[in-house]
């Protein structure tokens, strides 16, 4: 296989919602840096090495906004990482801002303080999942587990009413749709309309949750616009859900496609979970794309010159299957030597979410090996729905532990 | 063993309290780095390099 000297068109057909595009394969050894058309339409960059992935994510030259918002290239036509965000001039200064306020929020010590409640939680799920099960034999653990954990703990940790979960679900779902057009855009709106009503609602009575946080920091700081609060807010409660259920999604298909990895975990979950949360972490793939920057100044690197303004997709699903990096790098084995990847991210924009993401995963699939020890998927893999979003994932997890 | 934290640097991700909690924290008011201990005995090298090495804003420095 070799590439074609005319441009790839993203995203690259993948066999399964567990699998790449070989072309991967390719183009990290043959053309790491790749001029690609985004499916938008527009010209990009896209990265696929984990040296060059890495290097970029950590480069200041590389940031999120873009000089001329209306001429920058559009990567997607979901309303999520489609394009540009935030101010040119101000971008680093607005971001440092951000995270010096949500940090603490979000600090290991504090996620870690949160597992024995989610815990009970999870109990509870599994509970309901194991007394619907004696009914009907087949239970989705999507929307029995995966869906409800990650909502109700950001839910508590940002100050949303758990009952608007339908509500901000739906619009989450839509605003990442890849298949959609418009509607994509219009579902933005309508959850910035959503978030502004829940913002103001609070404001006469504000408590201890990131939201109320926000809204007192920005209403001290006149340089701290409202639309850009309002959209983080969102931007949280999106990416505060919507990663973490697709990834339980897909540790569970990594887990239950193969039963040694499942019996592995099975016979030591407290021992072997940090590890296998690790390597979902890294090998688990969601979406077709990868994180986009725009460069802010012409960069020459990898044989390439990216100009200044252009769009580069990095591709964490390809650097976190680097040969040159991982050994039988396509393989899940948790007790690879390997200890690091790019699951999270790097450099500023690392996801601040992940002690969060770590503590429920880490309880997720170990409450799981301990209860359900002899769970099995009800449906094959290749029959499972995939959801047409940015974030990808599936829409339905059928197990069961009947006897065969 | 010698390490040196830049707070400059951080971006108050955790996961050097992940990699090493007996030598490395949080903050409570900022969430950046809090070095408990600069000066780990020799055993702890490995978990204290996997932290500078996993560390997204390379913000730690190690010298044996």
């Amino acid at each position: 296989m070799s590439i074609d000297a005319e441009r790839l068109t993203l995203p690259l057909p993948r066999p399964n919602v567990l699998e790449l595009a070989p072309l991967y394969e390719v183009l990290r050894r043959e053309a790491p840096i790749a001029p690609v058309t985004t499916p938008a339409g527009d010209p990009a960059w896209l990265v696929t090495r984990f040296e060059e992935v890495r290097l970029l994510l950590g480069d200041k030259r590389f940031g999120r906004s873009h000089p001329e918002p209306e001429k920058a290239s559009r990567v997607s036509t979901a309303a999520v990482q489609d394009g540009p965000t935030g101010e040119y001039a101000t971008e680093e200064a607005d971001h440092t801002r951000m995270r010096r306020l949500l940090t603490p929020a979000f600090s290991a010590k504090r996620m870690r303080k949160l597992g024995d409640n989610m815990e009970e939680l999870v109990d509870g799920y599994l509970d309901a999942l194991v007394a619907e099960h004696e009914r009907t034999g087949v239970v989705d653990l999507h929307h029995g587990l995966a869906f409800p954990l990650p909502v109700a703990m950001i839910c508590r940790l940002l100050g949303v009413p758990e009952e608007d979960n339908e509500k901000f679900a739906s619009l989450s779902e839509r605003m990442a749709g890849t298949e959609i057009g418009d509607e994509a855009q219009r579902a933005r709106e309508e959850f910035m309309r959503y978030m502004v009503g829940l913002v103001e609602g609070k404001r006469g009575a504000l408590g201890e949750d990131v939201i109320s946080d926000l809204v007192r920091a920005q209403a001290d700081d006149e340089t701290f616009d409202y639309v850009q609060m309002v959209r983080l807010c969102v931007g949280l409660l999106f990416a505060g859900h919507e990663t973490t259920v697709n990834r339980i999604g897909l540790g569970v298909l990594f887990l239950l496609t193969e039963r040694s990895r499942w019996d592995a975990l099975v016979a030591d979950p407290d021992g072997r979970v940090d590890a296998v949360v690790e390597e979902v972490m890294r090998l688990g793939a969601p979406g077709d794309l990868g994180l986009l920057r725009y460069a802010r100044e012409d960069v020459d690197i990898a044989g390439v010159t990216i100009q200044a303004g252009d769009a580069v997709v990095l591709s964490i699903n390809a650097a976190n299957r680097d040969a040159t990096v991982y050994s039988d790098a396509e393989e899940f084995n948790p007790d690879r030597p390997e200890r690091t990847h790019l699951g999270f991210g790097h450099g500023a924009h690392f996801c601040i979410g992940a002690s969060l993401a770590r503590t429920e995963l880490r309880v997720v699939f170990a409450a799981l090996a301990k209860r359900l020890p002899q769970m099995r998927l009800a449906k094959e893999l290749d029959q499972l729905q995939v959801r047409a979003t940015l974030t990808g994932g599936v829409a339905e997890l059928p197990v069961t532990w009947r006897s065969a | 063993m010698n390490i040196v934290v830049d707070q400059g640097k951080c971006v108050g991700a955790g996961q050097c309290v992940l990699a090493a909690d007996d030598v490395f924290d949080q903050r409570d008011d900022d969430g950046l780095v809090d070095l408990l201990d600069a000066h780990p005995p020799a055993e702890r090298l490995a978990d204290v390099k996997h932290a500078a090495a996993v560390c997204p804003a390379s913000a730690i420095a190690v010298s044996e």
